[in-house]
C-alpha cells in the first residue's frame, strides 16, 4: 500500500428538503423550476411553506415558472469557507429575482465572476449534483 | 385590524441607566462566556454602587449553543429574579433587553435589572488545539438545510454583502467609502485602551488588506472577540440616590422585517428606518438633536445604511457623509467613540450601550470624549439582518 493517492476531493453538501420543499427539489431533479402558486390569491411564493404567506390560504399548486429573471444582489467568494468549494474559488452567489416575482438564492454561472452585475438578465440553468438531485442556478441570458 | 399606534411619550426621562461595565476584552482563554458576563455584571453593579441583592430582573444573551442563558447567570450570580429571560434577536437583542427591563418594572413586576450578553467567540476557535480542529470542521446542524450551503453561502458577510452591492449599484457607493468608517473608528480605538486594534489604519491599509466576499474585505468585517458587557436599569426616581450620576433613557424603538432580508428593499432601506422613527417620537427628538452614535457595526456597509435610515443624511448618500469625515470625533456625527465592533471588541451590541452610557456619564480623557455631549442614539442590528432596536440616551438634567 505505498501507492500515493490523490485525496477525494470533499464534497459540497447537498440539500436536506423539509417536507414543503420536497416537490421543489422533485421538479428540480427532472430539470424543471416549479414554484408553489395561492389558489386563492394566484401569488407565486418562495422559500417553500406550508400556506401562502400573502393571504394564508392552504391550497396551491406546484407551477412551472418561466425560469427567467434578474440579478438582484450577488457576492463574490474571495475565502473559502467550505473545501468543497477549493476548485471553484472565486465563486458568485446571487440573489435571483424571478419575472414571477419571488427571489431565490442561487449561483451564476457560466460567467467570470467579474463581470456578474446587478439587475443582469438571467435564465435558469440545471446542475445535477447527485442522483436525483438538481440545483437550479442561473446563467447570463 | 392593525391600530394606528404611536410610542408611549410617558416613557420619555422615565428610566435611567445607573451602571455600565465591561469585561477584559480580546482575547481572554481563561474565561469561558459565562465568566466574561459574571465580570462585566461585577463591573456594572460597582459602577451603580449596588450588589446582587438589589438586582430582581435579569434580561441576559450569550452564544445560541447555551440554551436559557439566563437561567444559568443567575445560578453564577446568586440571584433569584422576579423577572428574566434571555433573547433571540441576534444584535438587536441587547437594546431589547434595556427595552424589556423598561416594560417590566413599568407593569411592577421588578424594580432593578441587569441586561448583559457574553461570549467566548475568540478562544471558542483559539483556546486550545482542538477549538482549533472543531473551528476547521463544520458541523452540518449549525447551517441551514437547504437554499443556501448547497451553494457555497456560508457566514455572516455574505448576508451584509448583498445588502453593500445592491446599495453600490443603487446609489454608487464605492468601497473607499465603506474604508472611511473603518478608518474612523480606528482612530477612535487608538485612544481606547481596552481596544484591540493597536495599528493605525489608512485607506491604503484598507484597499489592501485581502477581499473575503466581495464586496468585502477584511477590514469590512468586524472583530471576533472574547467580550462581554452588563447596563442596569431602574427608575429615575431611584436613580437619584444611586452613586452615578444617572444616565436617561430617553426613547426606544424596534423594527423586525421578519419577511426577509431578500424582500422588497430591506436590504438598503433597513429595519433601522421605523425603529429609529419611533424611538425619536418617544424622545420628541430628531436626528439634528443626536451629539453622537453609536451604531451596529458588524461589518461597514450597515453602519452607512443604518445612517442613512436613522435620517443622519438622505438614503443613497450615506457614502458621501460617511467620507466628509462626519465620523471622527470632529466631525458632525462622532460615532463609534470607542472603536466599535470594527476596532475595539464585538459583544454583539452590548459594548455600544455601555460606550454610550460612558460618553453621557462623561467619565472619558478628553481626547476621547464628545465635547458637551448631551444625548447618543445607540443602534441594535441582527438575527439573521433582520432585526433592529434603537435607544436614545440623554444626560440629566
Amino acid at each position: 500500500m505505498s501507492e500515493t493517492t490523490t485525496p477525494a476531493p470533499t464534497p459540497k453538501p447537498l440539500p436536506r428538503p423539509s417536507a414543503e420543499s420536497q416537490p421543489y427539489w422533485d421538479a428540480a431533479a427532472a430539470h424543471h423550476l416549479k414554484l408553489q402558486k395561492c389558489k386563492s390569491c394566484g401569488d407565486f411564493w418562495f422559500p417553500p411553506s406550508a400556506r401562502c404567506p400573502h393571504c394564508l390560504g392552504g391550497e396551491h399548486s406546484w407551477e412551472e415558472v418561466k425560469g427567467t429573471g434578474r440579478v438582484f444582489s450577488f457576492v463574490t467568494y474571495q475565502r473559502l469557507y467550505h473545501k468543497g468549494w477549493a476548485e471553484d474559488m472565486p465563486y458568485v452567489v446571487a440573489v435571483i429575482e424571478l419575472d414571477e416575482g419571488p427571489r431565490l438564492l442561487s449561483a451564476i454561472v457560466g460567467i467570470p465572476a467579474e463581470d456578474v452585475v446587478c439587475d443582469q438578465r438571467v435564465r435558469v440553468v440545471f446542475d445535477d449534483v447527485a442522483d436525483g438531485i438538481s440545483l437550479p442556478k442561473f446563467t447570463p441570458v | 385590524m392593525k391600530m394606528n399606534i404611536e410610542p408611549n411619550t410617558a416613557y420619555r426621562d422615565k428610566y435611567a441607566i445607573v451602571g455600565v461595565g465591561n469585561s477584559a476584552l480580546g482575547k481572554v482563554p481563561e474565561l469561558s462566556s459565562l465568566g466574561l458576563i459574571e465580570q462585566a455584571c461585577v463591573n456594572a453593579l460597582d459602577d451603580a454602587g449596588l450588589t446582587t441583592a438589589d438586582i430582581d430582573g435579569l434580561q441576559m444573551r450569550g452564544p445560541d449553543d447555551i440554551y436559557t442563558f439566563h437561567q444559568v447567570i443567575g445560578e453564577r450570580l446568586g440571584i433569584n429574579a422576579n423577572f428574566s429571560t434571555t433573547t433571540a434577536n441576534g444584535g438587536a437583542s441587547q437594546i431589547l433587553s434595556v427595552i424589556l427591563a423598561i416594560m417590566s418594572i413599568e407593569a411592577g413586576l421588578c424594580s432593578t435589572v441587569l441586561c448583559g450578553y457574553g461570549r467566548d467567540a475568540w478562544s471558542r476557535t483559539h483556546r486550545n488545539e482542538t477549538a482549533r480542529m472543531l473551528s476547521t470542521t463544520r458541523s452540518q446542524e449549525m447551517d441551514a438545510s437547504e437554499f443556501g450551503p448547497e451553494y457555497g453561502l456560508y457566514g455572516a458577510p455574505a448576508m451584509h454583502a448583498f445588502g453593500a452591492r445592491r446599495h453600490m449599484h443603487e446609489f454608487g457607493t464605492t468601497r473607499d467609502q465603506f474604508g472611511a468608517i473603518s478608518v474612523a473608528f480606528r482612530e477612535h480605538a487608538l485612544r481606547n485602551p481596552q481596544a484591540m486594534m493597536k495599528k493605525p489604519l489608512t485607506l491604503d491599509d484598507y484597499r489592501a488588506a485581502r477581499m473575503i466576499v466581495e464586496p468585502f474585505g477584511l477590514l469590512d468585517c468586524s472583530l471576533r472577540s472574547d467580550a462581554a458587557g452588563a447596563i442596569i436599569v431602574t427608575t429615575r426616581e431611584r436613580a437619584r440616590d444611586l452613586k452615578q450620576k444617572p444616565v436617561l433613557i430617553k426613547g426606544f424603538g424596534t423594527h423586525n422585517n421578519l419577511k426577509g432580508w431578500f424582500d422588497g428593499d430591506n436590504m438598503t432601506r433597513t429595519a433601522a428606518g421605523p425603529s429609529s422613527a419611533r424611538a425619536y417620537a418617544m424622545a420628541g427628538l430628531g436626528p439634528r438633536d443626536i451629539d453622537c452614535a453609536q451604531i451596529y457595526d458588524c461589518f461597514t456597509y450597515m453602519v452607512l445604511t443604518q445612517l442613512e435610515d436613522y435620517g443622519f443624511c438622505k438614503k443613497g448618500e450615506g457614502g458621501a457623509f460617511v467620507a466628509s469625515g462626519a465620523l471622527r470625533m470632529d466631525g458632525a456625527l462622532p460615532t463609534n467613540t470607542s472603536g466599535g465592533q470594527l476596532s475595539e471588541a464585538h459583544a454583539e451590541g452590548v459594548l455600544q450601550i455601555v460606550e454610550g452610557v460612558r460618553q453621557l456619564q462623561g467619565v472619558h480623557t478628553p481626547d476621547r470624549q464628545v465635547k458637551d455631549a448631551e444625548t447618543c442614539i445607540v443602534s441594535g442590528h441582527g438575527g439573521n439582518t433582520v432585526c433592529h432596536s434603537t435607544l436614545i440616551l440623554g444626560t440629566e438634567t
